[in-house]
């Protein structure tokens, strides 16, 4: 087609701001979605929406069919080019690791975006129902919802049997290592210390102050966990750990080989938590 | 070094030719190689509201820092001044980074507002502090420009350490000069402070000139060396802020673009400010051409290019000066 007056007209509306007047009333269920988040992409594909799925990050690994999908870019600064040339109905994205000027920016180029706000765990459930809701997939977002929360009223309900036996009323102290070197931790307001709360697991980091504080190894000593939990890198973290784990050989942990290497299942807000909450319940409970 | 006219006229039409032909060739390249004689509603689209503003962002940051390279070189008598040396993008990294990490996004503008606040609140701690019984000497200003900058830049890595948060890759990516999400809304206020500073430049051009060979001749040939640096550390500081507001850090431009300018031109202001200006501009939309399209859909940022593709350029000439 060429640039005719009609195409032109269309290029000013689009300049001076023509964006979500389409948007107004029941929008019909997106057909052609795009995921800036590998979490999303998991939820998406799990509410079995990914022959929907137009493009995904390069960081979207998860489940397998997301790999052969079209790629926009990273998290954090993924091609607006890219984006706009496979013609989206909504991309899916998350306020925790895609950057808000990116929905700003989309809203104003007319496409639509979908959030994911829940940054805690007792908040994915509710998450994924509103998200299950934009893409036109309530049924199976309820199922999916129902199992996350199933997954936690599992652990609570094993907890509250436990914590009544431990006199200090919170279980073993723990550590969770993003990290090795630098020593990077999870810290209060993240998953993994909600996780490890609802485990009955005492977080030494609850009181970082950020999210993933870069955490001493003299605190780690001091703190002395009965447990050490190491999340999974792109490395090898068993390699990666041993420098770590050998500076803080005098712990109980280490001398009774209470090292517990985990998936990523927790690091993302999808359809493994339920996976990863079995997991630490498991680690959790290492002799 | 003396040229004459006709042969600096030549240069800096052929200059101007190449870059001309160099930024209609950036803007067609990057993930989808854009035809200009077709122009379906989806190449508009991504011409008007994505490609044109990048490339226009592109040419008056590079322009800028361009500019004031020039400039402050011109007032400070060192070949080593740059644009960022008297701490003015540490200033404007810190006010924007705090921004990012902190999440100080109450409307869309907030980070660049917050990158100009900076920046020129560091340009006027440096006159300050520079500022001693004898007035502005270029060796004090140098010194309290590097002293603010290291100070800064240490609260700004401090920041970033307790601060392991989402927020920080996006302010990594600002401070090595990221121009993927600009659009039309920074272009007219940027280009007026732009504009505004290069203007003023170059009404002080014969100064600029006259201070380059010594206090001590400027005041001579009748000019106030004084008044003179401050009117151009003005311009210089104004462009910076609105070039660092708009895209973020992009070192290398500043520094060795009007080497390369003086290398085939001479020295004198008049053609050196506004040659540093069209080819500091080219470089940058190249570098952001480049950027978005060699590592598709990756962006990478477009300061990174530019200092990739422009250091063995300028060793080259340097290797050359010596042959001479």
């Amino acid at each position: 087609m060429r640039c005719n007056v009609t195409g032109l007209m269309l290029c000013l509306l689009f300049l001076i701001g023509w964006s979500e007047t389409a948007l107004c009333g029941a929008a019909p269920p997106p057909k052609r979605i795009i995921s800036l988040a590998p979490a999303m992409t998991e939820i998406i594909f799990s509410l079995g929406l990914g022959e929907r799925v137009v493009g995904v990050t390069t960081v979207c690994d998860r489940p397998d069919e997301a790999r052969s999908k079209t790629k926009i870019g990273g998290m954090a600064n993924p091609s607006l080019e890219a984006i706009v040339a496979l013609k989206p109905d909504i991309v899916v994205m998350t306020s925790d690791g895609n950057p808000k000027a990116i929905s700003e920016r989309l809203r104003k180029l007319g496409i639509r975006t979908h959030v994911f706000k829940s940054r805690r765990l007792p908040e994915i459930p509710a998450g994924i129902r509103e998200m299950g809701q934009t893409l036109g997939a309530q049924p199976p977002a309820d199922v999916l919802a129902g199992n996350i929360e199933k997954a936690i009223r599992d652990v609570s309900s094993s907890l509250r049997g436990k914590s009544s036996r431990t006199n200090n009323g919170g279980g073993r102290k723990a550590l969770f290592v993003i990290w090795p070197s630098p020593l990077i931790v999870a810290g209060p307001g993240t998953i993994l210390d909600d996780a490890m709360k609802m485990s009955g697991l005492r977080n030494i980091a609850a009181d970082g102050k950020v999210a993933y504080p870069r955490f001493s190894v003299e605190a780690v000593i001091e703190r002395q966990p009965d447990l050490i939990l190491i999340g999974k890198g792109h490395d090898d973290m068993k390699t990666l750990a041993k420098g770590f784990l050998k500076s803080i050989n005098m712990l109980d942990a280490v001398k009774k080989g209470r090292i517990c290497f985990m998936d990523d299942a927790l690091y993302r807000p999808g359809p493994r938590i339920p996976v990863g909450m079995a997991e630490l319940d498991r680690c959790g409970k290492m002799p | 070094m003396k040229r004459d006219n006709s042969s600096t006229f030549l240069i800096a039409a052929a200059l101007c030719a190449a870059s001309l032909c160099i930024i209609l060739v950036s803007v067609a390249s990057g993930p989808r190689l854009l035809n200009p004689f077709i122009l379906d509603s989806e190449t508009c689209r991504t011409l008007l509201a994505i490609r044109l503003p990048r490339t226009a962002v592109a040419l008056l940051m590079g322009g800028a820092l361009g500019a004031s390279g020039a400039i402050l070189q011109g007032i400070f008598r060192n070949p080593l001044a740059d644009p960022y040396i008297l701490g003015i993008s540490s200033g404007a990294s810190l006010a924007a980074s705090f921004g990012l990490m902190f999440g100080i996004s109450l409307f869309t503008l907030s980070v660049p507002i917050l990158a100009f606040i900076g920046a020129i609140a560091t340009g006027a701690a440096v006159v300050i502090l520079g500022h001693g019984w004898k007035g502005l000497q270029p060796e004090r200003l140098l010194l309290a420009g590097v002293g603010i900058g290291f100070f800064l830049s240490a609260v700004l890595m401090l920041v970033m350490t307790i601060s392991v948060d989402d927020g920080l890759k996006r302010a990594i990516l600002w401070m090595s000069g990221d121009l993927s999400m600009v659009d039309w809304e920074l272009l007219p206020a940027g280009l007026l402070l732009i504009l505004g500073g290069l203007g003023l430049a170059l009404t002080r051009r014969r100064g600029l000139n006259a201070l380059t060979l010594g206090d001590d001749i400027a005041h001579s040939l009748g000019f106030n060396p004084i008044r003179e640096r401050l009117f151009l550390f003005i311009a210089a500081s104004l462009m910076t802020a609105a070039s660092v507001s708009m895209g973020g850090v992009v070192g290398f431009i500043g520094l060795v673009v009007p080497h390369v300018v003086r290398r085939h031109v001479g020295s004198d202001a008049v053609v050196v400010l506004p040659l540093s200006v069209v080819a500091g501009g080219t470089l940058l939309c190249v570098a952001d051409a480049i950027g978005r399209t060699v590592a598709a859909p990756l962006e990478l940022p477009a300061g990174v290019i530019a200092a990739l593709i422009g250091s063995p350029y300028f060793i080259y000439l340097l290797g050359q000066r010596k042959t001479h």
